[in-house]
């Protein structure tokens, strides 16, 4: 019955939940339980490693850490029943946050030699921890960073370090609970107040009334306005101590849904904060940056904002968000940036002769751009009469030239193979642009197709979208008339081989500046890319990013269709490695490059990225022998 | 028992000089059932068992078994217990279990609730089928409890009024679920429970090591105590 019990807490508890009863029957007989009554320091930050996984049976702990130096502690997360704790410790060798328990709480402990069998032996439980753990991985080793950090400014150890009470708003409005709704909205509308607590006989809060509350509840049901206050408020109310840390007090406003909470001091009503008090706090969500840049009106403006936009990416890890979500908030922030220079330069030239689009290639075009690369763009105007040309022709010309030097003074480096509207064949109108495809597309080498594959990712950014979307129908047409142009791609993705070796370990390079480096761009990012791209083409689908185009194949007949959640976990997991990679060189102030230390991976690390190894090798083989006869 | 779990049993842990801290003893908590308190007519029908490691359960390896008992089965305790004449008939008798049980407890520190009276059974079905008594080092959650009770320990769960709580009072104070109450791997598990967060509360009081223990948790504390309760119910 000891079994039985835990086996049945452990099936509704992920990952053990995917495991099938015998083997987790198996399983709970190694595990014991342990007790960490309130108070208890579970595991010291520096302190001996974890031996076991902690599964949370009942109670609750905190996560924090110090960083290095004298920097205050901050509080990485909470852990509650049915998660988990220890398992970064279990793996990487090194303790680097304290465990508290504060609660009374109740752990099944694991054994870390069965732990690791269960890793390498069981897929199930490696995607779990792949998915759900790695983001808190990630999530901590960001914050790790972020202890250290010159890059990110103070407004973000705020709401780690600052107690609510220093922010909350002092003062409220208070009414009691036989209060009218109308005097009640009376009180708030003269004393300008967008929320309303509502206190019990001994001035205890018993509920709030907010705004929206007005809304929902008293217009929209068509509530009798002298009805009391308590009738229509949202009850019981939240409070937290004035002394509790911003962060905590986030959490638990996330955690109920809520977007009020009350202040008090001893029991006594402080105040109230909001949800727009953080973002006051915080003031670098996405959502500020972009409006940052909208109000510039010069470059000289605008050039700063641009540059300092990087440090989002901090911002976001730290905040767990997915790293496929990252590249699109990055590549949207970038857009906005282009769009404005775009403007300027439309303010600088006078208005454009004829239409024209601005095209983002690449990367960018895909929505993929981790820390700023260079530029890749091109202009597509609309076809004009020869008399009218050489005219339009200059415009455009000294446009694109216009462009590229605002982008470099935005941050963007100019494109060394020189893909960009600046260079004349890239500034084209539409008919050129057609020409172009119809020759890269019937009369394929392998040198053309590969310097061809950049533009085969555009995306309109700006300007008259019609004209691209013209280019994307004329292309479409023609890829099934021509194989030869689908085998060329398939052909150039098969010899892409992920660097296995024959034992299953991973090659790295042998010597030169990169010694024991892997490429991740060339050797896990654009093989993903690459297969999406193939088979997106194939099946004449319009979606330009990764993970839209894998997300078109998914209800289809492609070859791939089966693969999808495993190709877009891949791509995401070796995306999260390459943006922490490049933050970390970023804080470091170390030029950024796509070299990562295999040996300095963790071990769940190392076993992801072998799987999305293998998942590749596994679609080339599946390619190989679609295209066999291209296949050179 | 073999030579070398007599060997564990004899040397386990209690010898003089050999005071172990609370993290390296090896413990077993135990439950019986009995079919009454009369130690002249009354039988063991079921032990149930488990080992603690400091202060870590472990889920595997428990001792768990049903005894064919000498006497009739009463009415009376079918009704707590749910097992039945026929369940027990085709069980081993009680000198095969207890033979496997000394083998299992060799080495460790006795623990359970009221364990004296489970002690006295077990010695007697002992005796009777020619072995050695038990001599383990034996602790009493019950005791255990008295005695933090008393040092006015601070949590809520000590403010409890009965002067002899029975082992399901006690769970329900200290939030213990309880699953599977009356059968004796089930109290077994229940006591590990309580054994568990008495530790640390234990600790705290300076008791963290075998000698304390068993200073303060021993079983004959609550004997006299327990011998005044008419109709205590817990067995």
């Amino acid at each position: 019955m000891l079994i039985d019990e835990t086996v049945r807490f452990l099936s509704q508890v992920p990952p053990f939940q995917f495991l099938e009863e015998p083997l987790l029957r198996e399983l709970v007989q190694s595990l014991t339980m342990a007790f960490h009554p309130k108070g208890e320091v579970i595991l010291h930050q520096d302190g001996p490693v974890s031996e076991h996984l902690q599964i949370i049976k009942k109670g609750a702990v905190k996560i924090t850490l110090r960083p290095e130096g004298n920097g205050d502690e901050v509080v990485v997360d909470y852990r509650e029943r049915g998660e988990t704790f220890g398992l970064v410790s279990l793996m990487g060798g090194q303790q680097r946050t304290t465990i508290l328990a504060i609660q009374d709480t109740t752990c099944y402990l694991l054994p870390k030699e069965r732990f690791n069998e269960l890793v390498l032996s069981h897929p199930a439980i490696t995607e779990y921890l792949l998915q759900f753990h790695l983001t808190k991985y990630a999530d901590m080793t960001s914050r790790e960073i972020q202890g250290k950090s010159l890059f990110l400014e103070s407004s973000d150890h705020l709401l780690f370090t600052a107690q609510v009470g220093e922010i909350c708003q002092r003062f409220t409005t208070v009414v009691e609970a036989d209060t009218s709704i109308r005097q009640t909205a009376r009180r708030m509308a003269e004393e300008r107040q967008s929320a309303a607590l509502v206190v019990g006989p001994n001035g205890e809060p018993i509920g709030i009334l907010t705004d929206s509350d007005f809304r929902t509840r008293v217009v929209a049901e068509g509530q009798p306005i002298d009805g009391p206050v308590s009738r229509v408020m949202s009850h019981p109310v939240v409070s937290v101590d004035e002394q509790d840390p911003c962060f905590e007090v986030v959490l638990k406003m996330l955690q109920c849904d809520i977007e009020h909470v009350a202040v008090t001091r001893g029991g006594a009503i402080r105040g109230v904060v909001t949800n727009h008090d953080f973002l006051v706090l915080q003031g670098r969500s996405p959502l500020a940056f972009s409006e940052d840049i909208e109000h510039q009106t010069t470059l000289e403006g605008l050039a700063p904002v641009s540059r300092k936009a990087m440090s989002i990416i901090g911002v976001l890890l730290r905040e767990g968000a997915r790293a496929t979500n990252i590249i699109r908030i990055i590549s949207e922030l970038n857009d906005r940036v282009v769009r404005k220079v775009l403007e300027l330069a439309e303010r600088e030239l006078g208005p454009p002769p004829v239409p024209y689009c601005w095209l983002a290639l690449g990367s960018e075009g895909r929505k993929e751009q981790t820390f700023r690369t260079d530029q890749d763009n091109a202009l597509i105007y609309a076809d004009v009469f020869d008399s009218q040309k050489p005219r339009v022709a200059e415009y455009f010309r000294r446009f694109a030239v216009f462009m590229r030097n605002g982008l470099v003074q935005c941050g963007f480096e100019a494109c060394p193979a020189n893909y960009m509207a600046s260079n004349p064949d890239w500034c084209q109108p539409l008919a050129q642009w057609k020409r172009y495809f119809s020759t890269w597309i019937s009369e394929p080498t392998p040198e053309a197709v590969l310097k061809s594959l950049i533009f085969f990712d555009f995306r309109p950014l700006h300007g008259d979208r019609s004209l691209a979307w013209g280019l994307r129908e004329h292309f479409g047409r023609l890829i099934p008339d021509y194989p030869t142009f689908l085998g060329f791609l398939a052909n150039m993705l098969v010899r892409n081989r992920p660097p296995l070796g024959f034992f299953g370990g991973v090659a790295v390079e042998r010597n030169g500046e990169h010694k024991d480096g892997l490429n991740l761009k060339i050797k896990a990012v654009a093989p993903l890319v690459d297969i999406a791209r193939l088979f997106a083409l194939e099946k004449g689908i319009q979606q330009v990013s990764t993970v839209d185009r894998l997300e078109a194949l998914r209800s289809g007949t492609s070859l791939i269709s089966d693969l999808v959640d495993e190709l877009e976990y891949s791509f995401e997991f070796v995306t999260l490695l390459r943006i922490h990679h490049q933050y970390r060189q970023a804080e470091a102030g170390q030029p950024i490059d796509n070299f990562i230390r295999y040996d300095g991976l963790s071990s769940l690390e190392r076993q992801s990225l072998k799987n999305a190894f293998r998942l590749i090798l596994k679609v080339q083989d599946q390619v190989m022998d679609r295209y066999k006869s291209f296949i050179i | 028992m073999g030579l070398m779990a007599w060997g564990r049993g004899k040397l386990g842990g209690w010898s003089p000089g050999g005071d172990l801290p609370v993290p390296e003893l090896r413990f077993t908590v135990l439950d019986t059932e009995l079919t009454g308190l009369d130690a002249r007519r009354d039988d063991i029908i079921a032990i149930g068992a488990l080992h603690m490691q400091g202060g870590r359960i472990e889920l595997g390896n428990a001792f768990q078994e049903l005894v064919k008992p000498t006497a009739v089965l009463d009415g009376r305790t079918v009704v707590i217990h749910g097992i039945t004449p026929s369940e027990l008939e085709a069980r081993p008798a009680i000198g095969e279990v207890l033979a496997s049980f000394l083998d299992y407890a060799a080495g460790t520190v006795l623990v359970g609730h009221c364990l004296a009276l489970d002690l006295a059974f077990l010695n007697r079905d002992a005796k009777r089928s020619g072995r050695a008594p038990f001599r383990n080092a034996a602790v009493d959650t019950l005791s255990l409890f008295g005695w933090l009770r008393r040092r006015s320990v601070d949590h809520p769960a000590f403010a409890l009024e009965l002067p002899a709580p029975s082992l399901f009072d006690l769970a329900e104070a200290f939030e213990i679920p309880v699953e599977a109450a009356h059968s004796a791997i089930g109290d077994a598990y229940v006591t590990a429970q309580l054994f568990q967060r008495f530790l640390p509360l234990l600790q705290q009081a300076g008791v963290a090591s075998l000698s304390g223990l068993r200073r303060v948790g021993d079983p004959r504390r609550q004997l006299a105590s327990l011998a005044d309760q008419e109709g205590h119910t817990h067995f």
